[in-house]
């Protein structure tokens, strides 16, 4: 009875503070959109600089010029395959061509001789056993250059293999794991980015509770007699509708900017929802420590950054393994429970495991949190509700 | 509330040899007191006196050092059975600033135990009480000052508790609203017990059946007003102004009056006089003057007040 009271006030009192409501549940939407734009400008691209030079091949047919469909089909590459990232430019001559590599607009210059048809028709034929001559230049230190060739390697390649019905020597099967390959760095970094989402939860619902420390209204609440967990669950509560509020909004707009998942939506919905309970639990621990909104905002960033950059939510984090229970390994990065929760998501975004897989990451978090909820409570009650 | 009340009635807090440390500090000192049902007790002292600790013990928010609060003849070393019976309206107005003076009260109410009909009804009923019923649906940061305090007193009565503690409860008040709020105090007293914490002399005296002044966390004494004004302090002062430009032997005029007063000073025509309970003495004190061959042109007199007595008690220099 009482705890649905203090639920009522709760979101009468949230609903109140519109724009605080607003900024908490647009901010992590807002991050991941930052990260969206970070990750487009960041996006790895090799440039190509394309001389045509070949004369082609008369046939009875009429003229043939391999050299015109080569590009067509590296032009065909840039636009259809998220795999190859190159980026074709046309140019006449090979002067304009090295102004381009010296001026570090293109990765490798390609020339493409003037009997290119002729060595190709040669080679199908059976007529010259000389192969094809292709000119590859650029700076051989640069690692793009490295990647750009081997890009235009492998496509000149298959052109060859595919028109000259020669076989490969070498047939290499590449097989990459769960849906590697076919994420970018937005997919890749997206199970961190929403978990680090649900952790800035951490300021408002400690605010949330703290606010009836810093209006003095918990004399009130303790006269009353409404016990800790009476008052803590049913704000708590509230805190969590909010975060899984957060949560959705977040994905929604991680989705329309391309984000691809695989994997069951309610197992991703099942881990941010125990996330933000996570969270929200912490508060509880912060709100102890704390009493005012400004003590919040100084005190917080400590765990903050804690739970940032050391659970391997801002960017991926390797832990020595302390120990391990049931093959599950477990170091001292394992009692934030985000570690927990970005290791369930990458399982599940991008390795395509099953629920049946992320169980002892689901254990843990769970785990993590009532430890979390019972410090909390304790360390709450201490602080400010006990008797002196 | 009649004179002999101690010995009729029991008391509805039994405090103890109460006492609190916090660290080295002793801020209520083997404090002993009763407090009957249906009395207003002032409950006075200067600043860092012990008065809010020994309340906050009274409620519950603190745990006594030492020392025992006997409620109705029952014990707690927490009481928490205690604090359901106390309704409390602090110094420092508290309340939900986001929530409507109507949801506010019920939300306590709730919090009392008290069913969802009974907070409505009894929230409805306060506000009308207290002038507020217009401003029901009003967000609480909204309201003035006088408003604010007035609501303070509202959240204090929500759960209708036994005892009423209230600390400086005129404090920020306009004169309508404190005629409202000494209206309400008065009649509120015929049902409950109420302790009054305050600065205000004069709303102490007017208000309270007894009085008990408290420095240095001691129990300095407690009795009702009259009385400490009868016993306490310098006394009464009257002002007499002769019928004459100057009094020929003044000398000879004082030495007849401090016969009956403790003080008799005159200057020129003026004479000043001061004794406790100096009303009974008046009629003697006119006869005295009219002996010496004087006419009273004009006669003033000033009571003890209350302030006196705390002063005399508490003496004037500020808390460090």
């Amino acid at each position: 009875m009482k705890i649905f009271s203090i639920i009522k006030k709760s979101f009468k009192e949230q609903i109140r503070n519109f724009w605080i409501l607003i900024l908490t549940v647009s901010m992590a939407p807002f991050f991941v959109f930052i990260y969206y734009m970070i990750a487009e400008a960041t996006k790895i691209n090799y440039d190509v600089v394309l001389i045509n030079q070949d004369n082609g091949f008369d046939l009875a047919t009429g003229k043939f010029n391999h050299g015109d469909f080569l590009v067509d089909v590296i032009r065909k590459y840039q636009t259809d395959s998220l795999e190859i990232p190159l980026r074709v430019k046309m140019v006449e001559n090979r002067l304009e061509a090295e102004k381009w590599l010296k001026n570090k607009k293109s990765n490798a210059l390609v020339i493409i001789p003037a009997d290119f048809s002729e060595r190709i028709v040669k080679l199908a034929t059976s007529q010259g056993d000389d192969g094809v001559d292709v000119e590859f230049i650029g700076d051989l230190t640069n690692i793009n250059y490295m990647v750009t060739v081997i890009w235009v390697n492998e496509i000149l390649s298959e052109y060859i293999v595919q028109v000259t019905g020669k076989p490969r020597p070498i047939k290499i099967k590449e097989t990459g794991l769960g849906i590697s390959g076919k994420i970018d760095d937005f997919d890749i970094w997206m199970p961190g980015i929403i978990i680090l989402s649900i952790i800035m939860l951490m300021f408002s619902a400690t605010i949330a509770i703290i606010t009836e420390v810093e209006n003095r209204t918990i004399i009130r609440l303790k006269l009353s007699r409404v016990s800790t967990f009476e008052l803590l669950t049913g704000v708590s509560f509230i805190q969590i509708l909010v975060g899984i509020l957060a949560v959705l909004l977040t994905i929604t707009v991680a989705v329309g900017l391309g984000f691809n998942y695989v994997g069951s939506i309610w197992i991703f919905l099942l881990i941010a929802v125990l996330t933000a309970i996570s969270i929200i639990a912490f508060s509880l621990i912060l709100a102890g420590a704390t009493k005012s909104s400004n003590e919040v905002l100084i005190v917080g960033n400590f765990p903050l950054f804690v739970f940032m950059f050391f659970s391997g939510a801002a960017f991926p984090m390797r832990a020595g393994e302390m120990f391990s229970i049931a093959g599950y390994s477990l170091s001292w990065q394992s009692l934030m429970s985000p570690t927990h929760a970005i290791s369930a998501l990458n399982k599940v975004w991008i390795m395509d495991m099953s629920f049946k897989d992320i169980i002892p990451e689901i254990t843990a978090l769970i785990l993590v949190t009532i430890l979390y909820f019972i410090i909390g409570l304790w360390l709450f009650w201490y602080r400010h509700m006990r008797t002196g | 509330m009649p004179a002999d009340t101690e010995q009729n009635k029991q008391p509805v807090i039994r405090i103890s040899g109460l006492r609190k440390k916090f660290g080295n500090l002793i801020a209520v000192d083997g404090l002993s007191l009763e407090i009957f049902k249906g009395e207003i007790l002032g409950f006075l002292g200067p600043n860092g006196a012990g008065k809010t600790t020994t309340i906050n013990m009274i409620c519950g928010l603190i745990t006594p050092t030492d020392g025992e609060i006997h409620f109705q003849g029952n014990w707690s070393r927490q009481h928490n059975n205690i604090r359901s019976s106390i309704g409390i309206c602090p110094q420092e107005n508290i309340y939900w600033p986001k929530l409507t003076l109507y949801e506010q009260l019920k939300f306590m109410g709730e919090m009392y135990g008290k069913t969802d009909r009974y907070a409505s009804k009894r929230s409805q009923e306060l506000l009308k009480m207290m002038g507020l019923e217009s401003k029901s649906n009003v967000l609480a940061r909204k309201l003035s000052g006088g408003m604010k305090r007035r609501l303070n007193i509202c959240l204090a009565l929500i759960h209708d508790p036994e005892i009423l503690i209230l600390d400086e409860p005129e404090a920020g008040l306009d004169p309508q609203s404190r005629i409202l709020v000494r209206g309400l105090i008065k009649s509120l007293a015929k049902e409950k017990t109420i302790i009054l914490t305050t600065h205000n002399m004069d709303e102490a005296d007017r208000l309270s059946d007894r009085v008990a002044i408290i420095d240095h966390g001691k129990l300095l004494l407690v009795n009702t007003p009259e009385n400490l004004k009868k016993s306490i302090g310098e006394g009464d002062i009257l002002e007499i102004t002769l019928d004459t430009e100057k009094v020929e032997n003044p000398e000879k005029v004082e030495e007849v009056l401090l016969q009956i007063c403790d003080k008799a000073k005159i200057s020129g025509n003026s004479l000043i006089i001061r004794s406790k309970n100096l009303i009974g003495k008046v009629s003697e004190i006119t006869q005295k003057i009219n002996g010496q061959d004087y006419k009273i042109r004009e006669m003033t007199m000033r009571e003890n007040t209350l302030e006196d007595v705390f002063i005399h008690l508490t003496g004037r220099k500020l808390r460090q």
